[in-house]
């Protein structure tokens, strides 16, 4: 156990103390106080989480972090049955990284609520809430990193449900406000649809794997996939070597439920031609279609706006729907190829419907919120194409970005008096310069600006650059088709089954253990050691060599459509809301900065500038090889290696830089899509509106306008199905069940209260009675008559009795 | 105990003892008791009383003095109660005096009011 573990389990609870002292205390401390309560217990984590992070760089430097990862201290909670539950730190770069963005961007958040609550009401009711803001703001802080550095997937699955939770609180924080209250049920509701899925996918792996903890959990299903035959060559990734020889009393019950866990494989069980194990680990991803709002359940999060925007920004945006995200990314090794595409695919479709709707919104916080999602998309798709890396550094600029641009908006719906429609905005920069210019890097960020040849940029030009490139590398320079056959046929052959099995359960070829993407990261200075010595070797291992299918090409193309979207839609926003001439004079004269709210803008927009591509990059490549098979990996130079391209004769040409490959296609994407909404867009609403009046667009606009119906669909034909269905099966389950049950017990009812009318009561307990009282009266009136009132018979008894008593001793005597 | 008494010399019964004292006590006590049962004056009740009083009164003068060797205990409890019926018969007597009040005769048969 070593003293990271110390700080970051202290720094996750640092916050749980500040919300208990809050919900109990926060009322006295009163309006400014209990803000600045909990900022200091934030302050705290966030100290914690930076002097992790700078032991960890240290770690990173010399290599030691694998080490680290392996001593990482497991404690025995409880027993599951014969399965012990386990709970302990999830020791690794990515935990590291992930722990500091949280705790970073939180910090901020609650420094800029501050500010934003002083405008706002805090009354609801006629009762102050102020602290009760500040009180669930810690709480979710002390959820978002209990689920960080989580070890197991139970615990995080229960600080999973309290993030929810928190978000349901937070986004209801208006609670008096029928639509605010609407948007936290819905958030709750449609999130616990994925969470059923994630539950199911938890029971699959408590059943089949025999353990929740994620490292065990994946070194069981490689051992099963070997096992089942369905990986084509008999060796174990580097993960599962290393795991296994640091693990040894666990071997056995490795081997054990490897067996059972084989079932995963072999079940003829499919559905839609999906295996068990494809099925488990959809199941799993189910829980990050809800949270990290993809399609189809992607309608939440707009309407979570309704919370208070510090809200918006810091769950809505930088950090609870990244919890989606981040849980892909612990269960990658659990994911099978049919899986990981099905994830692309969800990935892709999210990410292109939710950038076109925001094209057409009007709602600053709305705009923001489809394009959050969208970008979430982007994540997921990356995750889905096995760009583990490339997704994951996409979350932390997203993270900064995001943040920041919420914090943004929110500072000019404060500033503007809880104005939201960008229609009535126009010329704020005068009145906010930093608030303008911050957006405008925010912007910038969003839509993956850089100069391609002095390989600079901010966030998305690297990140989302780097998930496109992974995707184009899967969609034209992938070949595993070949080997795809070959695993099918070794399972057959194992199996000895000949029948055309479903699907081929091969897994992804683990990438990262190969050492040799690590001469190009030297040569270029950065110098870090991205892999494990494990790895470094002539005869790399395939681990659980198994196969991930060519991508399709829409698969590749659509991402890239929206590439040019993404900087439309933003220049859009930032034009309207900043620039131009003011469209409603009232909102302009009254608009103003507040200077406590720009601090945390101008911190984050240093971050987005320069800390992404400088820190977290490095550390998310070192987290890669134990944490993912990722099939691709662009290193850090920006080279694009498939580590195990020779092993699996892939035709690849090895080496592209994904700005160089790429720059021909999305390389200057964000001037186009920038320069086209400048044009489309500097004077106001005016080339727009003769736009949409044109005939099909109008359409277009229309339904886009209407979020693409999914609301409708929801509320006009899902919800009164499901409820119709629901209704029809409740009926008959009370009419045939209910009532029968209902009536047989009202029929026993009444005859056991026959029964014990007539015979208990009447004959058995007034009997009694009646009895008692009865003999009470006769013996009243039998002892009644010698009581004549004639003092002669008194005295005539008492000397009778007296004789009778004297008789008696005499006879006793004698 | 009774079965002592007979077949004893003649010397034996006419030699005053215990016995003797038991009897008249006891003779008295039987008339004191047929007094009060058979009287309807509340006087001659009271009269009973008296009588069954002082039988007892004999009573234990004659324990005392035949059976607890030297001590007084008997002849203290005849005082006291002695006094009580002293005090018992004033009683009487006014309870007697308000009765006549109330019924204009001393005729206990009549005072049946409480009778259940």
């Amino acid at each position: 156990m070593s003293s990271y573990e110390i700080y970051l389990a202290v720094g996750v609870f640092v916050p749980l103390i500040t919300f208990a002292f809050l919900a109990f205390f926060g009322h006295r401390l009163g309006k400014p106080l209990s803000g600045w309560a909990a900022v200091g217990g934030a302050f705290i984590s966030l100290v914690l989480a930076t002097i992790t992070l700078i032991g960890w760089w240290g770690e990173v430097q010399s290599g030691t972090t694998a080490e680290m990862t392996a001593n990482a201290a497991r404690f025995h909670w409880a027993d599951l049955g014969s399965i012990p539950a386990t709970v302990g730190v999830k020791l690794d770069s990515l935990t590291v990284i992930m722990y500091f963005m949280v705790a970073f961007v939180s910090f901020w958040i609650f420094v800029f609520s501050i500010g934003y609550m002083s405008g706002h009401s805090d009354e609801i009711d006629g009762q102050c809430e102020y602290h009760r803001f500040f009180c669930f703001m810690s709480l979710f802080l002390f959820s978002m990193l209990g689920l960080v550095v989580a070890s197991s997937l139970l615990f995080l699955f229960i600080f999973w449900e309290l993030v929810g939770l928190c978000s349901y609180f937070l986004i209801g924080f208006y609670f008096d406000k029928k639509f605010a209250s609407d948007a936290g049920i819905k958030a709750f509701v449609t999130n616990r649809v994925g969470d059923f899925g994630f539950l199911i996918g938890l029971m699959m792996v408590f059943f089949f794997l025999g353990t929740l903890d994620l490292d065990q959990a994946a070194v069981t299903f490689e051992k099963a996939a070997h096992l089942a035959g369905a990986a084509p060559v008999h060796d174990y990734s580097a993960f599962a070597t290393q795991w296994l020889a640091d693990n040894p009393e666990l071997v056995g019950v490795v081997n054990e439920h490897a067996v059972t866990a084989a079932g995963l494989f072999t079940s003829p069980f499919t559905i839609f031609g999906a295996g068990l194990a494809t099925i488990m680990g959809i199941g799993l991803f189910c829980g990050a279609i809800g949270k990290s709002a993809q399609f189809p359940l992607h309608v939440w999060l707009p309407d979570a706006m309704a919370g208070p925007t510090p809200v918006s920004a810091l769950i809505h945006a930088a950090t609870m729907v990244a919890a989606g995200v981040y849980l892909v990314a612990r269960i990658f090794r659990l994911l099978t190829p049919e899986a990981q595409m099905f994830v692309a695919i969800i990935g892709c479709i999210t990410l292109t419907i939710t950038a076109l709707i925001a094209i057409v919104q009007t709602d600053i916080k709305k705009v923001l919120a489809y394009s959050t999602l969208s970008q979430l998309g982007y994540m997921i798709f990356g995750l889905g194409v096995g760009a583990w890396i490339a997704a994951l550094f996409h979350l932390m600029t997203h993270a900064f970005f995001k943040a920041m641009l919420f914090l943004g908006s929110g500072q000019v719906i404060e500033g503007c008096h809880h104005e939201q429609d960008i229609r009535n905005m126009g010329g704020l920069r005068k009145k906010m310069p930093f608030t303008c210019w911050t957006f405008f890097v925010g912007v910038l960020a969003i839509a993956g600006a850089g100069i391609p040849a002095v390989h600079f940029g901010l966030g998305g030009y690297f990140s989302k650059d780097e998930i496109l490139a992974v995707a184009y590398e899967r969609a034209y320079n992938w070949s595993g088709e070949g080997k795809r056959q070959e695993a099918r046929g070794k399972r057959e052959e194992a199996t000895g089954n000949s029948t055309e099995m479903p699907a081929a359960r091969a897994m992804l070829v683990s990438a990262a253990e190969h050492g040799h993407n690590h001469a190009a990261g030297g040569e270029h200075g950065h110098g870090h050691a991205a892999g494990h010595d494990g790895g470094h070797g002539d005869s790399p291992k395939l681990g659980i060599a198994a196969m991930v299918p060519k991508l399709p090409k829409w698969l590749f193309w659509l991402p890239i459509i929206i590439a040019y979207v993404t900087p439309f839609y933003m220049m859009r926003l930032w034009w309207l809301t900043f620039m131009g001439k003011p469209r409603n004079e009232e909102v302009y004269r009254h608009a103003h900065e507040i200077k406590l709210m720009y601090i945390p803008l101008v911190v984050l927009s240093v971050g987005t500038v320069f800390c992404s591509y400088l820190v977290f990059r490095p550390m998310l490549a070192d987290a890669a090889p134990m944490a993912a098979d990722a099939a691709v990996i662009v290193s850090i130079d920006g080279e694009a290696h498939h580590h195990s391209a020779q092993a699996l004769s892939l035709t690849h040409e090895a080496g592209k830089d994904p700005h160089t490959a790429l720059i021909g296609i999305v390389g200057f994407a964000y001037i186009v899509g920038m320069g086209l909404a400048w044009l489309i867009y500097r004077n106001g609403f005016e080339v727009s509106t003769k736009i949409r009046s044109l005939p099909v667009i109008r359409y277009v606009h229309t339904a886009l306008e209407k979020k693409l119906y999914f609301d409708h669909l929801y509320e006009g034909f899902l919800v009164p199905a499901i409820q119709y269905v629901i209704a029809g099966i409740c009926n008959l389950f009370d009419t045939y069940v209910i009532d029968l049950i209902a009536n047989l017990s009202a029929k026993v009812t009444e005859r056991f209260a026959a029964f014990s009318g007539r015979v208990l009561d009447a004959r058995g307990i007034d009997g009694v009675v009646n009895g008692i009282a009865d003999s009470a009266i006769d013996l009243g009136n039998a002892v009644r008559r010698p009581q004549t009132g004639l003092i002669r018979n008194y005295v005539l008894l008492a000397a009778g009795g007296a004789v009778v008593v004297v008789m008696g001793v005499l006879l006793v005597v004698w | 105990m009774l079965t002592d008494m007979i077949g004893q010399p003649l010397d034996y019964y006419l030699a005053v003892g215990l016995t003797h004292y038991l009897v008249v006590s006891a003779a008295l006590f039987c008339m004191g008791v047929f007094v009060m049962s058979t009287k309807r004056n509340a006087i001659g009740i009271l009269i009973g009383v008296e009588l069954v009083l002082n039988a007892v009164n004999l009573n234990l003068v004659a324990f005392s003095r035949y059976h607890a060797h030297s001590r007084l205990d008997g002849q203290i409890m005849a005082l006291f109660i002695i006094v009580l019926a002293a005090a018992g018969a004033a009683v009487g007597v006014a309870i007697a005096m308000n009765y006549y009040k109330n019924h204009s005769s001393i005729d206990v048969d009549r005072g049946a009011q409480l009778q259940g």
